[in-house]
């Protein structure tokens, strides 16, 4: 396999010791970092005509090679922006940047704000979507499911395996995820009983999700492949939005992620995990502990009114006692659901959805597109009417299917 | 012969003025060159490893993002030992160690409170402004004493 | 983690640089090669690096500067000289710090016309540097006559 060649625009990972992080989690991808080579005319130059005007002279150096990018003076496969966390200097410049070449040219492109903590396993899931989209244009470029494949989701939270025969849904295995390898073989056979078709006539496999790896290699899978690409993939063929612009939020278990889509392939893209505050977990507790399934928090939540409970912080243990507190003083159970379905979604609009270009339709999937309280505070705030597709929960196990039609020998 | 903060900590012409007239520059370069020569944790390009940054805050707090603690983990040392400081205030190509503008405001207000003298320049222009610009840095470097030029 | 062994212990290396019309680069290799006993010279295109031992470094760069004092330049560099960390091969574009000196040594000229002049100022001179723009404000009353000239 040929390297992918990733130019890094940044500030200041060399000095947080974190440099070879990165360095690493390119080559685990087969991917090299490499860092434009331009002259010092061409960075006054690049950078007098961006017009943004900001002091650190790293930060005017990363705009004059983003822009000898974007001209096509140097040659790359993708773009890797990367500057500290809490530098707001640098902040708004990663975010401009990244809008102008994801405008300007064809190159994918993933920004990251790092502390000195970064690892290159945090990196990984970036880096591995950065290259799938410079390497694999061709795979992604697939708008129709052919054959009988087999597509696994390997989740935090769940696990997800879907049977897709001709371009249809035959069959679903949902379950919680316990062990990984358990919870994946189970998931599969409630899949397979449903389609009505033996494993031996699987014409190929694809696993996406956390347990990908491991999911992947037990199951001889022909693709595994993150999440990001394999959910954008699945989001607008579900939804069918192929071609032209769309926008993908995934609130999941453990992390979020929200993607920008042109024609089907993810451009820019921001995945959070800090805090479970912003996750499919915190809602899992409300549900809990106002004694419903977490199925009946949507439509609890319709029913609520969100603001009439005070919040007054994200992370998921006092946010579970604010809930408390107001349940004890009186509020609703409709109002409590409907305030954690906003505390969500407003956590996910104010750190993440900034940072990618909302271009309708935006797409919601995964297991919690189907709380109804918490898509519409998403389309409260985001002032739009958000898509859930059907078999939204699935979205990734679509998307491995659909992709790994592309393995099917003599197809 | 003191020891005199250069700033930008990269330039050419501040460490060869200085050495020239018989002081000790303090660069960047130091500072790198014993990280390069210090066994340790693999962590290239400069051996800044992220116990770094935790070292940078004794100059700022934990909130400062990681690169300026990380650089500041190079020049607060520097700082703290400094006679004396020569600032050019125009350096805006001085990228790496002097890539970020928050470390660079931190360094030269450190430099201030620590009441050492201070000659504050901008880049010569012209051959005019060239003359009275190394006279200026020959005279101040004089005044501290100690110079073998 | 792997760990790290560093090379070229207790050495420094030294960057010179010559930007003059009397003495190109490759003029100040073949100098330095001629004295350059147990210390590494690496030529390059704005000059030289010098690497070893910091007494013979030094001892070597006095020598050096003699020939053009008010051309040769001289600074620390914290890496041993062809270091892959800083390879411009590696690195696909030029390390940070290499547009610093690229901006230096275009006005290195100015410096050297300075160092040329020193010894012909009178003695007590004092020197008028360029400093930094202060805020040079108008005053409210020169203000005032700009406006009422415009407006007259």
């Amino acid at each position: 396999m040929s390297l992918v060649r990733i130019a890094q625009l940044s500030c200041g990972p060399e000095y947080s010791g974190v440099q070879k992080e990165i360095d690493e989690a390119a080559r685990s991808v087969e991917a090299e970092i490499f860092f434009p080579d331009i002259r010092l005319a061409d960075i006054r130059q690049g950078f007098d005509l961006f017009g943004l005007d900001v002091r650190s002279p790293d930060l005017k150096l990363a705009i004059a090679r983003a822009r000898a990018l974007v001209e096509g003076k140097i040659e790359a496969d993708a773009v890797f922006i990367a500057t500290c966390f809490r530098c707001a200097e640098a902040a708004i410049v990663r975010n401009e940047l990244r809008r102008y070449i994801h405008e300007n040219s064809r190159l994918p492109v993933v920004s990251y704000s790092f502390t000195e903590r970064t690892t290159a396993g945090t990196l990984l899931t970036r880096m591995e979507a950065l290259t799938t989209i410079a390497r694999r244009r061709a795979l992604l470029a697939r708008e129709v499911q052919e054959g009988l494949t087999l597509g696994v989701d390997s989740g935090s939270s769940t696990t997800k395996a879907v049977i897709m025969q001709d371009n249809q849904i035959i069959g679903t295995g949902w379950l919680p995820t316990t062990a990984v390898l358990k919870s994946a073989e189970d998931a599969v056979d409630l899949a397979l009983k449903e389609a009505g078709v033996g494993r031996e006539e699987i014409q190929a496999t694809g696993t996406t999700g956390y347990g990908r790896f491991l999911v992947g290699e037990k199951m001889h899978a022909d693709l595994i492949q993150e999440e990001l690409t394999v959910n954008s993939k699945g989001a607008v063929y579900l939804a069918d939005t192929q071609h032209g612009p769309s926008t993908v939020i995934d609130i999941g278990g453990m992390d979020n992620k929200a993607i920008s889509v042109q024609d089907g392939i993810p451009g820019t893209f921001t995945m959070g995990g800090i805090c479970a505050g912003a996750s499919g977990r915190f809602l899992e507790m409300t549900a809990k502990r106002l004694g419903v399934d977490i199925t009946e928090l949507g439509p609890l939540a319709m029913r609520g009114m969100g603001r009439e409970v005070p919040m007054n912080s994200y992370c998921i243990v006092f946010g579970t006692q604010s809930l408390v507190n107001a349940l004890a003083a009186g509020s609703s159970p409709e109002d409590v659901a409907a305030a954690a379905c906003h505390s969500v979604a407003e956590q996910v609009f104010e750190q993440q959805l900034q940072e990618v270009d909302i271009k309708e339709p935006v797409i919601m999937v995964g297991g919690t597109s189907l709380i109804q309280g918490l898509v519409k505070a998403m389309g409260d705030l985001l002032q739009v009417e958000v898509v859930v597709p059907h078999h939204s929960q699935y979205i990734g196990a679509v998307g491995s299917a659909l992709l790994a039609s592309g393995f099917i020998k003599g197809s | 012969m003191a020891k005199v903060f250069i700033y930008p900590t990269t330039s050419l012409i501040l460490s060869d003025l200085v050495a020239r007239f018989g002081h000790t520059p303090l660069s960047a370069a130091l500072q790198i060159r014993e990280h390069i020569q210090s066994p340790g944790l693999e962590s290239p390009p400069l051996q800044i490893t992220p116990e770094d940054p935790k070292r940078g805050l004794k100059w700022a707090a934990v909130e400062v993002p990681s690169g300026v603690r990380g650089r500041m983990s190079l020049y607060g040392p520097m700082i703290d030992q400094a006679e004396a400081a020569i600032i050019i205030h125009d350096a805006d190509f001085s990228f790496g160690c002097m890539g970020c503008a928050r470390t660079n405001e931190l360094i030269q207000f450190l430099l201030r409170k620590s009441g050492i003298p201070v000659l504050d320049l901008r880049y010569p222009r012209t051959e005019e402004e060239g003359i009275e610009f190394v006279a200026a840095i020959k005279k101040f470097l004089e005044e501290l004493g100690g110079g073998g030029a | 983690m792997t760990e790290y062994h560093p090379k070229y212990t207790n050495t420094v290396t030294k960057y010179v640089f010559v930007e003059s019309p009397e003495m190109t680069p490759g003029d100040l290799a073949i100098r330095t090669y001629e004295i350059s006993q147990g210390v590494m010279i690496k030529e390059t295109c704005f000059g030289l690096q010098i690497t070893g031992n910091e007494d013979d470094v030094n001892a070597i760069i006095d020598h050096l500067r003699k020939f053009d004092p008010a051309h040769i330049f001289v600074k620390d560099r914290g890496f041993p000289p062809g270091d892959s960390r800083r390879c411009r091969a590696n690195l696909g574009g030029a390390r940070p710090g290499y547009f610093g000196h690229e901006f230096e040594i275009s006005i290195s000229r100015f410096i050297s016309k300075g160092l040329e002049e020193l010894p012909k100022r009178p003695i007590g001179s004092v020197p008028k540097p360029p400093v930094p723009a202060g805020s040079d404000k108008l005053d409210a009353k020169k203000i005032q006559k700009i406006i009422e000239s415009v407006e007259t």
